[in-house]
């Protein structure tokens, strides 16, 4: 099944800075829940994996991901990936094209189009899930490059004290990257998120985030 | 009166043809004391997993078998490169085409089998799949036939590039499998032409699964001392399966032994040979030792033969009274990847031609194209004969258009085009001769039953109602079903006439066993073959004994499928009990000293006419076969008969259906559903209804919720029952049942066969239904199944 995905997000800081994000590839899949880069291989090409929980099964994906086209002054990015599950069941492949727009000095906003095809097992028993899965995998991804852009935010501060955004308001204990990035999927957060947003979706109200 | 009571007892005593004997199998059955394959277990027997593509089409670059054979427990890996040097790799199908055992450098459907680790238990081989390492090159699916034929459509069968000829003729595209027409295309296009009305209507019949509650499974075992194989296979046609083996493998069939145990369900489903069977075959002759392959639920639904898919466009050209001058019917008719239809050698649509139904038209003319797709193969006959099913919905959907456009009642317009029972012989202009039919009073007898005036008068109230919450259907059908393939002259598989045969032994103690060709899956057999033995040749039912299903005991015979038991082996059960009487009688006449023509039969005695006190019961004539026959006779009493029948058998039916749809939320109800069936001479009244009631509910499974859908990947989405529409008592409604009798006039007892009619005939009388609620609002059909999202859907597409 194909689950097109179009997506964006503001963030808290310069476009430069929101680039930098975007362009650190093991940085950014650390965002994801449950996945990681394993290997680079070259400056265009990673190995990774992936673990996702479909209702009652954990997948595990292992794959390779391949930058096509990368463009700095643009800020785009084209990734493309693919990869089987590790009981050979199910595969799965990523096409992305991310883009970061500035929209203020400080303030940027990162695009995404992907579109994601799943065949195999779990295509076969998870196609009713996958709508929702997706939703809620994506909300813990963009909130972890969101603290991710705080961070550096509150990093880059200090440096640059002329901060449009009047940091001597910035929050007194900022968030550490480390604990926002969960590289440790929490199964059970997870699934409660999911059956909220169901029941909200049964009343008709807008889903959450 | 004495005499009426002792009379009356021994026909009671002999259970004979008419009689509501209790089911002889349903002791074993309802205590859980079956016997099915995957009950036998055998000392060093290993176990079987297949390792299945995820992808529905894609080239393998690599297959990796090491880590898998390396684990604990694991005896052995197959891949077509092990199969290669037997030339195992494809096998032929039962439609002329070949299909991989084992993917041969490419996958063309999802869940096709790639490798088969055999190991310990079912556990360890499981586990073992999960390690062969299989490198694939995903190639863009193909899941809608009219796609397949766009001249840029993927390549689904690269082993059959170049070739423009396939096993039915011409291909016309790389996609192509064949075009099958029949009847007289430039007279029926004639009619079109001078017709005063036509109507023109698509519709789908969704890929369905015939989902039996016993999944397929094989457990074979090679003895290399003897050079002997016997298998145990969920096989409605175990004989077929041993010439298959015995073609395959080159070991001769009489040292092949095929059995097929107690089978939970085939309904078609075990029709076909699969690639498990295969390789459950050659592993247990590569490892010496016995091996078992048992498909798992979503196993069964996803690779092991589809029923349907069917894209039907149907034409009938009419006078403005509703008679109808023409048929023409086109088809796309999607196989999946590989043609494994089970249909005759000489039919690549089976018997579709029975598609002129109950009604006299006189021009016809059907084409057929036969398309592959990146599915999984199949195409067998789910609960009917060979796509009889489509046929039969095809022109019950076609004369409700009619009706619909020429605002004639639907009932009225059948009765007007009824063939009449004085016409039969009757035959179409497609080439069938319907052997004998009564359409009018069955259809009567239903309308009186129902009150129909009183039930369309309801409807009328309610259409007026704007504040009614649902809408009233009524649904019609008066089908003719073909089934009993069939005469060799038109039906063989492989090669093989379509007879069927029956072997009887009288034992000296009047009991008796009778050996067939055929293989009961829940039909009944050991029950009634018994009452046709009983009534034929005097020896009581339960002193009769019935197997089936052991190739090397029974007699060669083609198998059960289509409704064939009864036309075609029930008649040779018949032959062969007569056979036995006819001997019985001579022996008789020795006894009694008279001429045999001196004697009459009487239920299970042969007496001297005119002197009723001297006669030889069955029992005692059974004796003397063994001590004391006339000079010259052979000793013994037994007799076997293979039945070539000289034509198919047509049951028919007229059928009812009441539903009341929630106009808010789709939701049906089946009000009610009245079921007359007309299968000629009834063998057992109370297993008649045990069919009627079961093909109704697989009809209600078909039409409310049964779909195989596909998403455009490939990947099938009905693979599991969470999606599968299996329907309990629960879901089911009530059903209404009612007969009339017209026997086949060929048959030797005048049965027609039944198990299969209220599939056939219930599943277009929904749809009449569901479309009847809609009518009104100007609806001529919509597509199954019809469950509550998809009536929702049209409800609001009609902005209810």
């Amino acid at each position: 099944m194909k689950v097109e995905l179009d997506k964006s997000l503001a963030l808290p800081v310069s476009a430069t800075a929101g680039w930098s994000l975007v362009e650190n590839i093991e940085g950014m899949a650390a965002c994801m829940p449950g996945a990681k880069i394993t290997e680079r291989v070259d400056a265009t090409h990673y190995k990774g994996t992936i673990t996702v929980k479909l209702g009652p099964a954990t997948v595990s994906f292992k794959g390779e991901l391949e930058v096509v086209a990368i463009d700095p002054i643009a800020r785009t990015i084209h990734v493309i990936g693919k990869g089987s599950d590790t009981g050979g069941g199910s595969g799965a492949s990523l096409d992305l094209n991310a883009v970061v727009k500035e929209t203020g000095p400080d303030a940027c906003e990162l695009s995404g189009v992907s579109v994601v095809n799943v065949t195999g097992k779990v295509a076969a028993f998870g196609a009713r899930l996958m709508g929702t899965v997706t939703d809620q995998l994506l909300k813990i991804f963009f909130d972890n490059v969101l603290a991710k852009a705080e961070e550096l935010k509150t990093n880059t501060v200090p440096a640059g004290s002329t901060g449009s955004t009047g940091s001597t308001d910035a929050p007194a204990a900022p968030k550490p990257a480390a604990q926002a990035v969960e590289t440790k999927f929490n199964g059970l957060a997870f699934a409660w998120a999911i059956l909220k947003d169901f029941i909200a979706g049964l009343f008709g109200r807008s889903k959450a985030g | 009166m004495d005499q009426n009571v002792e009379n009356h007892g021994r026909l009671e005593k002999l259970e004979g043809i008419g009689c509501s004997r209790k089911r002889r199998e349903d002791p074993r059955f309802i205590q859980g004391k079956g016997n099915y394959v995957d009950d036998i277990k055998l000392p060093g027997m290993l176990f079987a997993v297949m390792v299945r593509s995820p992808y529905a089409h894609a080239k393998i670059k690599s297959i990796d078998t090491s880590k898998a054979k390396a684990y604990p427990g694991v005896h052995a890996v197959l891949t077509a490169d092990d199969l290669k040097p037997l030339k195992l790799h494809w096998m032929p199908t039962l439609a002329g085409d070949v299909q991989a055992v084992l993917a041969d450098g490419y996958v063309s459907f999802q869940n096709q089998e790639v490798a088969f680790v055999v190991a310990d238990d079912r556990y360890v081989a499981a586990d073992a799949a999960e390690l062969v390492e299989v490198d694939y090159e995903e190639l863009p699916a193909v899941v809608d036939p009219f796609k397949a034929l766009l001249p840029d459509a993927p390549v689904i069968r690269p082993d059959l590039d170049g070739k423009s000829v396939g096993a039915h003729g011409a291909r016309k595209h790389h996609n192509h499998i064949f075009n099958w027409q029949i009847g007289d295309k430039d007279k029926t296009d004639r009619a079109f032409t001078d017709a005063e009305v036509t109507v023109k209507q698509d519709m789908h019949y969704p890929r369905v699964h015939p989902c039996p509650l016993e999944t397929c499974g094989s457990l074979a075992s090679y003895d290399a001392i003897r050079g002997d194989l016997t298998v145990w296979i969920t096989s409605q046609a175990p004989h077929v399966v041993r010439t298959v083996v015995g073609l395959l493998s080159s070991i001769p069939e009489s040292k092949i032994r095929i059995i097929s145990p107690d089978i939970g369900g085939g309904f078609g489903n075990k029709v076909g040979v699969y690639p498990g069977y295969v390789c459950s075959i050659v592993a247990s002759i590569v490892l010496g030792r016995p091996v078992k392959w048992i498909e798992s639920r979503s196993e069964n639904l996803t690779t092991t033969a589809f029923a349907r898919d069917y894209w039907m466009t149907g034409e009938l050209a009419a006078d403005r009274n509703g008679k109808i001058k023409a048929l023409r019917v086109n088809v796309t008719a999607d196989h999946g990847a590989f043609d494994a239809c089970a249909d005759p050698t000489k039919w690549p649509a089976g018997m579709f031609h029975v598609c002129t139904g109950s009604y006299d038209i006189p021009n016809a003319h059907v084409s057929v194209d036969g398309v592959y797709t990146n599915k999984f193969p199949g195409g067998v006959a789910y609960r009917c004969s060979f796509r009889v099913t489509e046929a039969v919905y095809l022109v019950e959907r076609m004369i409700d258009v009619l009706a619909q456009k020429l605002n004639i009642d639907k009932a009225e317009i059948r009765k007007r085009n009824f063939i009449k029972y004085e016409q039969f012989p009757y035959l179409t202009p497609l080439g069938l001769e319907f052997d004998s039919g009564n359409y009018l009073p069955a259809l009567e007898k239903v309308l009186e039953a129902v009150d129909y005036t009183a039930l369309r008068a309801e409807q009328a109230q309610k259409r007026a109602d704007p504040n009614c919450p649902t809408l009233m259907g009524i649904g019609i059908t008066t089908f003719t079903e073909i089934v009993g393939a069939g005469p060799s002259k038109s039906c063989d598989i492989l090669g093989i006439g379509m007879f069927d045969s029956c072997e009887i032994r009288v034992h000296p103690d009047g009991s008796a066993i009778a050996r067939m060709g055929t293989i009961s899956q829940g039909q009944g057999h050991q029950t009634t073959y018994a009452q046709i033995i009983a009534s034929e040749s005097g020896i009581a039912a339960s002193q009769i004994a019935v197997e089936e299903g052991d190739t090397s005991t029974a007699p060669y015979g083609l198998g059960t499928y289509g409704s064939r038991s009864t036309p075609v082996a029930g008649a040779a059960v018949a032959r062969a009990s007569r056979k036995i009487r006819e001997k019985a009688r001579k022996i008789a006449a020795h006894l009694l000293e008279v001429a045999p023509d001196d004697l009459e039969f009487d239920l299970d005695q042969f007496k001297v006419k005119g002197d009723p006190s001297k006669a030889k019961t069955m029992k005692e004539i059974a004796w003397a076969a063994y001590n004391n026959v006339p000079e010259g006779m052979e000793m013994g009493l037994e007799a076997v008969d293979y039945y070539d029948p000289p034509n198919f058998t047509f049951p028919f039916g007229a059928y009812l259906c009441v539903v009341d749809v929630n106009k808010k939320t789709g939701e049906t109800k089946v009000r009610r559903f009245y079921a007359l069936d007309d299968c000629g001479t009834r063998i057992n009244p109370m297993i008649i209804e045990g069919q009627i009631h079961g093909g109704l509910t697989e009809g209600f499974a078909v039409a409310m919720g049964q779909e195989l859908p596909y998403d455009e990947q490939g990947n099938v989405l009905g693979g599991t029952l969470m999606d599968y529409f299996l329907p309990t008592s629960v879901e089911t409604p009530h059903w209404e049942t009612d007969f009339t009798v017209t026997p086949s006039p060929h048959h030797p007892i005048g049965a027609k066969g039944v198990a299969e009619s209220p599939h056939v005939g219930s599943i277009p009388c929904f749809s009449s239904a569901m479309v009847d609620a809609f009518a009104h609002l100007g609806t001529t059909h919509f597509n199954m199944p019809y469950n509550s999202y998809r009536v929702w859907q049209h409800a609001q597409s009609l902005g209810l």
